[in-house]
Parts: C-alpha cells; sequence; structure tokens
C-alpha cells in the first residue's frame, strides 16, 4: 500500500475542475445576468459534451438561457452536464487509489427489480416546486441571495419531511437551505463557497428530477465484524455510517456500509444522537461501543453494497479483534466492497475503506487528515502514538486526504466515531429529547 | 487550497447542546432571533418572543396573541430568558451576526449584556408565525429514523 504516493491528482482531475470552477462562477454570479466569461464558459462545457449524447440538449439548453428563456428543464440539462464531470473525475480519481492501493475497483453487484412501492403522486408536486426554486436560486446567483427567494421554499421541504421516498431530496435541501439562511442578516455581496453550493445545487437539482425508484435488495447472512464508523449531521438530520466486513454465508468476505439517519433538531447533539439512533438501530449501536460482531439473517443488501439495517435480523455476537482483521483484509480489499452508484458519484464521496499500519505513520500521518467529526469518541489527537488506524480515503479541494474512523491504541477496544453513542441511547428522563418529545407528544395530538 | 473550491467544509460556530426545559425553542431565522418560552407559573402556558435584526424590534404575547404583561415598552424577563439562551445555543459571535448588533462578542457574558443594544421597540407579529415553527421543530424529532442510504450527507460534516 503506498498511500503516500498519492501526492497530486491525475491531470484530467485538475483540467476538469478548472472547467467547473467556470461554470460555478455562473451560480454565484446569477444565470439572471451572464457576463461574456460565464457565457464563453457554459460554450466550454458544451465543447466538451460534443461527442456525448447530452449535445443535443446542452446546446439547446444554452441557447434557451442565453435568450433569457428560463425554464427548470435547461437548468436540470446543466446540472447533468455538470454531474457527468464530477462522476469522470470520480472515476479517475478511483482509479488512481486502486493502482497506488493494488486493489481491483469496486464492483457493483447487479440486482433485479423487487416489489417496491411506487412514490405517491404529490411527491411530483414537491419535486417540482424544487426545480423551480433551484432556477431561482441559479438566476439570482449565490452571491446575490435574498430572503425573498430563499423562504417560499420552507414550506415544500416541511411537507416533504413525512415522505421516505424523499429522504435523500430532504436531507440534501434541508442541510443546503440552513446554510444559506445562516449568512442572513446578510451585509452586502455574500462570500459564497463557490464549489460546495454549486454541488449541492446540481446534485439538488438532479436528484429532483423525477421520483425515487424503489431501492434493489437481496438478503444475506452471515456475521458482520464493524471496522468504523462516520457521524454526518446538519441541524435537522443526523446519519450515523458504520464500515465493516460481512463475512456471507455460502460467499467470501465483503466490505458493507450500514447506515441510519435521524431527523434531529440542533441542541440534540453528541451522545443524545444515540437514542435516535436507536430507535431503529439498537443492536448497531450497542456493537459499536461493545465491539461485537453482529449476525444477520436474510439481511437486504443493496448492489452498492449498503446494507439495509433491520434490527430485527440481527443479533449481536463474540467480540471481535476489529482492527488486527481490519488490517488483513484491507491490504487486499475484496472487489465486492462499498461504492456509489454511477449517478451518484462525485470526488467528494470517495470513501475508500483502508488501514494505516503504524509503519506508514513514522513522521506523521501519510496523508493530510481532514473531516473528523465533531466528537468526544475520537480525536486528532488520539493519532499520536497509535498501532495503525482504519480511514476513509477522501479527495476535496484537489488532494487526497485520510479521515480516522477508529484508531487503534494497544487497548481492547480502538477509539471509534460512535462509540459513545450508547451511552445516550438509554435516554435519561431529563435529556433534551427527552423533553422536546415529550411536547411533541402533547402539542404535536392537541393539533392532529 | 483555498474554501471556494472545496465540496465539504465544516461550519466554523456549530448550535451547542442546552437544557431545553424553560425555553423549548430558540432559532436565529430569516432575520429573527425568536422562540418559546414556557410560563413560569402555568406548566400549560408558552410566550412566543422574538427579536428582529437590524429594526431591533420584539415583541412577547402567549401563543393566543394574548400580550405580555411584562412588556412594557422594553423587552420582558421572557425576551431576557431567550437571548440568554440563545447566547448558549448559537455563541456570542453567532448572535451577535445573527442580530446584526454593534456589540463585541467577546465581551457578551450573558444574554442580558445585550439588551442594551436593542434599539427597537414592541412591534406585534403575529404568534402563530413563530409557534408554527416551533411545531415543525418538534415534528423533526417525532419522525421516525430511516435506515436508507443518504450519500448526500456526505457533504454535511460537524
Ligand atoms: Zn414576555
Amino acid at each position: 500500500m503506498a498511500l503516500r504516493d498519492l501526492k497530486t491528482p491525475p491531470a484530467s482531475v485538475t483540467e476538469a475542475s478548472a472547467a467547473l470552477d467556470a461554470l460555478d462562477d455562473a451560480l454565484v454570479g446569477g444565470f439572471g445576468r451572464l457576463s461574456a466569461a460565464n457565457l464563453e464558459a457554459l460554450h466550454g462545457l458544451h465543447r466538451s459534451f460534443a461527442a456525448t449524447p447530452l449535445a443535443g440538449e446542452l446546446a439547446a439548453a444554452i441557447a434557451g438561457i442565453s435568450r433569457s428563456e428560463f425554464l427548470d428543464r435547461h437548468f436540470l440539462v446543466l446540472a447533468a452536464a455538470r454531474s457527468a464531470v464530477l462522476g469522470a473525475m470520480h472515476d479517475a480519481l478511483l482509479a488512481q487509489a486502486c493502482a497506488a492501493l493494488g486493489r481491483p475497483a469496486p464492483e457493483i453487484e447487479a440486482i433485479a427489480a423487487g416489489a417496491g412501492q411506487a412514490a405517491p403522486p404529490q411527491v411530483e408536486v414537491w419535486l417540482e416546486s424544487a426545480r423551480h426554486w433551484l432556477m431561482e436560486l441559479a438566476l439570482a446567483g449565490f452571491a446575490n441571495l435574498e430572503l425573498e427567494i430563499l423562504l417560499p421554499f420552507q414550506a415544500t421541504l416541511d411537507a416533504m419531511s413525512s415522505e421516505p421516498a424523499l429522504v435523500r431530496q430532504h436531507a440534501l435541501l434541508g442541510g443546503f437551505l440552513e446554510e444559506m439562511l445562516a449568512v442572513f442578516p446578510r451585509r452586502g455581496e455574500i462570500a459564497a463557497p463557490r464549489r460546495r453550493w454549486a454541488d449541492l445545487w446540481a446534485r439538488a437539482l438532479v436528484l429532483a428530477a423525477g421520483a425515487p425508484e424503489p431501492l434493489r435488495s437481496r438478503p444475506t447472512s452471515g456475521s458482520l465484524t464493524i471496522y468504523g464508523a462516520d457521524l454526518r449531521q446538519h441541524d435537522h438530520l443526523a446519519t450515523l455510517v458504520v464500515y465493516g466486513a460481512l463475512a456471507e454465508e455460502g460467499a467470501g468476505t465483503r466490505l458493507v456500509r450500514a447506515s441510519v439517519s435521524a431527523s434531529k433538531v440542533d441542541v440534540i447533539q453528541g451522545a443524545e444522537l444515540g437514542g435516535l439512533f436507536a430507535e431503529v438501530a439498537p443492536n448497531l449501536v450497542a456493537a459499536l461501543a461493545s465491539g461485537q460482531r453482529l449476525t444477520l439473517t436474510k439481511a437486504p443488501l443493496l448492489g452498492c453494497g449498503d446494507l439495509i439495517w433491520e434490527d430485527s435480523r440481527t443479533n449481536l455476537g463474540a467480540k471481535a479483534g476489529a482492527l488486527v482483521e481490519a488490517a488483513k483484509l484491507l491490504a487486499a480489499a475484496p472487489a465486492l466492497r462499498p461504492c456509489l452508484a454511477p449517478a451518484d458519484r462525485h470526488p467528494a464521496l470517495i470513501d475508500e475503506l483502508v488501514f494505516v499500519p503504524d509503519s506508514e505513520c513514522a513522521g506523521g500521518p501519510p496523508l493530510p487528515i481532514e473531516r473528523i467529526p465533531t466528537t468526544e469518541d475520537l480525536l486528532a489527537t488520539d493519532l499520536a502514538g497509535n498501532k495503525g488506524f482504519v480511514a476513509l480515503l477522501r479527495f476535496d479541494g484537489g488532494a487526497w486526504g485520510l479521515q480516522p474512523l477508529a484508531i487503534d491504541k494497544g487497548k481492547p477496544l480502538p477509539r471509534m466515531v460512535g462509540a459513545g453513542l450508547a451511552a445516550g441511547a438509554k435516554g435519561h428522563k431529563s435529556s433534551s429529547l427527552a423533553t422536546l418529545k415529550e411536547r411533541a407528544g402533547k402539542l404535536l395530538r392537541k393539533k392532529s | 487550497m483555498a474554501k471556494e473550491n472545496r465540496s465539504v467544509i465544516q461550519p466554523r460556530s456549530l448550535a451547542r447542546a442546552r437544557k431545553v426545559d424553560k425555553v423549548p425553542f430558540v432559532e436565529l431565522y430569516a432575520g429573527r432571533l425568536q422562540g418559546v418560552v414556557s410560563s413560569g407559573s402555568d406548566e400549560d402556558r408558552v410566550y412566543v418572543s422574538y427579536f428582529e435584526a437590524g429594526t431591533g424590534n420584539f415583541y412577547c404575547s402567549t401563543n393566543n396573541n394574548r400580550p405580555c404583561g411584562g412588556l412594557r415598552g422594553s423587552p420582558c424577563k421572557h425576551l431576557a430568558s431567550l437571548l440568554d439562551e440563545a447566547l448558549l445555543q448559537y455563541g456570542a459571535e453567532r448572535l451577535v451576526h445573527g442580530l446584526g448588533l454593534s456589540a463585541e462578542p467577546d465581551k457578551v457574558k450573558r444574554g442580558g449584556d445585550l439588551l442594551r443594544f436593542i434599539k427597537g421597540g414592541p412591534h406585534k407579529i403575529e404568534a402563530g408565525v413563530v409557534f408554527s415553527r416551533f411545531l415543525t421543530y418538534l415534528h423533526h424529532v417525532s419522525v421516525k429514523p430511516t435506515t436508507a442510504p443518504i450519500p448526500e450527507m456526505g457533504w454535511f460534516v460537524r
């Protein structure tokens, strides 16, 4: 393994990134008043798609926008083109990483469609509202946002929150709106985080293109060993993502992801999140703290390596020497491991699971450390004197980095993100969560 | 590399955990600091209070739009509690910016220290505007968690 070799990204990625910057400048300044440079960037984008199926639609979209024909369809095409560029960047980066790590490219397992439920009809109405709102944002430009543009979408967003088919849309749109609202009261032009907001805008628009397909899963049974976890959150959602190895019955060992996402409010933080996650995944939360394996029985698994957690299909088992196993298995990771669906590919979402042995940490970690969530469970300072750590290989801002998930400190249990959640899962009567839930029980019942 | 070229940015200041029994709801939203404050005497009564950024206007009433008796040209105790809890939740820098005040964040020790920077007067708004935000807030802790993957949360680190 040679993480240290990942010093510079492939040249194609750097070039594509510069082209995106030019496009994203139009989103910052606003499509309602494009400059000559903005228009040139749009035509440059079109040229780079010349021999692709998107070329015709892209030409029509750019021509339409140039003559002030503002249709959400045009912006959707632009967002799709931007996503395609990022998908290609993702592929080039992942190929570079796999070559450096000496591992095969991840494989997506083909799974037949099941008898999933179609999304209810109001979903199309909400998605249309989202597309329209996103177009309004693009016309105004991130630097010129006004509350009058942002606030009208709040009602749609709130309505979406109870619709299971739109969890991804709601998670993204909610986080994006919250971030934009945080700049108010604004003082002059907004210093927009260009790449980030353009990413969120484009992904939101692509996700709003139409009602999502039901997930395709197949049942799997076997023994799951947790190697590490990540905690992601904005004010109204927290997501716990667990990474581990699944020794599948009748098959080999593969890597998997499992996630739990809980709607929440800003004052619910730290261990208290455990109380929310444990509502649907108590065994997963318990295993993070205890280091126990989990036995799965006919648990649903998606093609990209995501387990859909159903706690009733799991049992806590014996304690595992997780990081010792991780060191062995991740030295030559199996091709069946978590990855992104083709439509979801993006450099910032690359999450290759790696083990960094202490021998590679002489003189500091082999790559810059980034994205450690705010938690007492694992701190950047825990890396001092580590005996190896499990991390996600990350790419952002033009460079590779490492996000530690679990750190071997020579103790029976590693330092691991999420290990402290079990303490909050028991729930205390005086906790903020309990207080708010009690009020919700009274008030929301009264209202309905 | 500059922030403008990064996809994932950890926010500078985060809302903090705080006890929510006396003041169950505080938010900086759309140019207002607003919230819901429990009545000291009646368990089932709540006051809806707000300060507006810029103008410095404020108001306090029950959720049934009955004006707060403590509001006599200057902020009542509920509004003072709202500031105290907002300081705990957001920290001085974000609160001072959120209200557009001229106070120096480093010198703010209690929410009450900000009262002298509030230049506006009582200005009635419908309590329902804020109270419906509170109900939405409570709805957030009542939605069942999901175990479907949400790749987009990869953008949100804190
Ligand atoms: Zn009052």
